[in-house]
C-alpha cells in the first residue's frame, strides 16, 4: 500500500472509530441484545416494556437518541474494521486495499443509516 | 543549507552474497489450523456479527420512526427463533470480545501518560469491567420497564 493510500491516510480516524466500537458500542449493545434481541422476544420481560409508546418515548428523547446512536453506529465500526483484518489474517493481504475500501464504505453507509433512523424517531 | 540527498537503499548491503545462504521462508501448510490462526479468525469472525446485529438494530430503530404498524412487524421479525438464536449468539459473541479485549487492554497502556503513570492493570481491567456491568444493568432495566 503506498504512503497517499486513502487507508493510511485515514488510518487514524479508523483506528478512533474502531476504538470507540469495541469498547463503548460492545458496552452500549449487550443491553440492547440481552433485552431486545432475547428477553422480549422470549416473553422474559412484560410486553409492555417495549409497546410502541413506550419505546417511542425512550428512543425519541434526547439522551436516548444519543445512546441509540451509539448502540447502532458504533459497533458498525468495530465489525468493519474486524472484517477487513479477518481477510488480511485469511490469506488476502494482496487484496487489502479493495476490501479495506469495501468494509469502510459499508461502515459510512451504516452508519448514515443509522443516523437517519435516530433523526426521524 | 545545501539540500541533503538521500542514500541508496542498499547503500549498507554487502558487495557478494555471503557464503552462508538461508532458504527462502515458507509458510506451512498447517498455518490455518494453528492455535493462534484459530484464536485470530474467531476474533475476526466476531465483526460479521457486530455488523448484522447493527443492520438488525438499525432496521429495529427505523420501523419505531415508521409507525406502530411497522414497527409491530419488526418485533415479530425479532421473535422469530432464528432472529432469538442470532441475538444470543451476537451476545456471546460480544462477551467473548469484551472479556478478550479488557484482558488486552491494560498491557497496550503506555509507560507514562504525560506527567502521570497509568494504573495498575488491575485496576484498569476492574474500571472496564464495572463499567460494562453497570452499564448493561441500567440500560437493561430502562428496557426492561424497571426504570422509568
Amino acid at each position: 500500500m503506498s504512503q497517499g493510500h486513502p487507508l493510511l491516510k485515514f488510518e487514524p480516524l479508523i483506528w478512533f472509530l474502531f476504538g470507540q466500537g469495541i469498547l463503548v458500542g460492545s458496552i452500549l449493545i449487550t443491553s440492547w441484545l440481552l433485552v431486545v434481541g432475547i428477553l422480549h422476544p422470549l416473553g422474559i420481560v412484560s410486553p409492555e416494556a417495549l409497546a410502541y409508546e413506550r419505546a417511542h418515548m425512550l428512543a425519541s428523547h434526547p439522551v436516548g437518541r444519543l445512546v441509540l446512536l451509539g448502540i447502532l453506529a458504533l459497533p458498525v465500526w468495530k465489525g468493519a474494521h474486524h472484517v477487513r483484518h479477518f481477510f488480511i489474517d485469511r490469506g488476502h493481504a494482496e487484496r487489502d486495499s479493495l476490501i479495506g475500501r469495501f468494509c469502510y464504505l459499508a461502515a459510512i453507509l451504516l452508519s448514515v443509516a443509522a443516523l437517519v433512523s435516530v433523526v426521524r424517531l | 543549507m545545501p539540500a541533503r540527498k538521500a542514500s541508496h537503499p542498499q547503500a549498507m548491503a554487502p558487495s557478494a552474497p555471503g557464503r552462508t545462504r538461508t532458504a527462502p521462508p515458507v509458510q506451512p501448510g498447517s498455518w490455518q489450523t494453528s492455535r493462534r490462526m484459530k484464536q485470530y479468525s474467531r476474533f475476526g469472525m466476531t465483526g460479521w456479527v457486530y455488523l448484522l446485529a447493527s443492520i438488525s438494530a438499525i432496521e429495529m430503530v427505523y420501523a419505531l420512526g415508521s409507525g406502530p404498524e411497522a414497527y409491530e412487524r419488526m418485533q415479530g421479525v425479532f421473535g422469530h427463533p432464528l432472529m432469538v438464536l442470532f441475538h444470543a449468539i451476537s451476545l456471546f459473541s460480544v462477551g467473548y470480545v469484551v472479556v478478550r479485549f479488557f484482558g488486552l487492554f491494560p498491557k497496550a497502556q503506555p509507560a507514562r501518560i504525560g506527567p502521570l503513570k497509568p494504573p495498575p492493570g488491575p485496576v484498569i481491567a476492574a474500571t472496564l469491567y464495572g463499567a460494562w456491568i453497570g452499564i448493561t444493568l441500567v440500560l437493561s432495566a430502562i428496557l426492561a420497564g424497571g426504570i422509568f
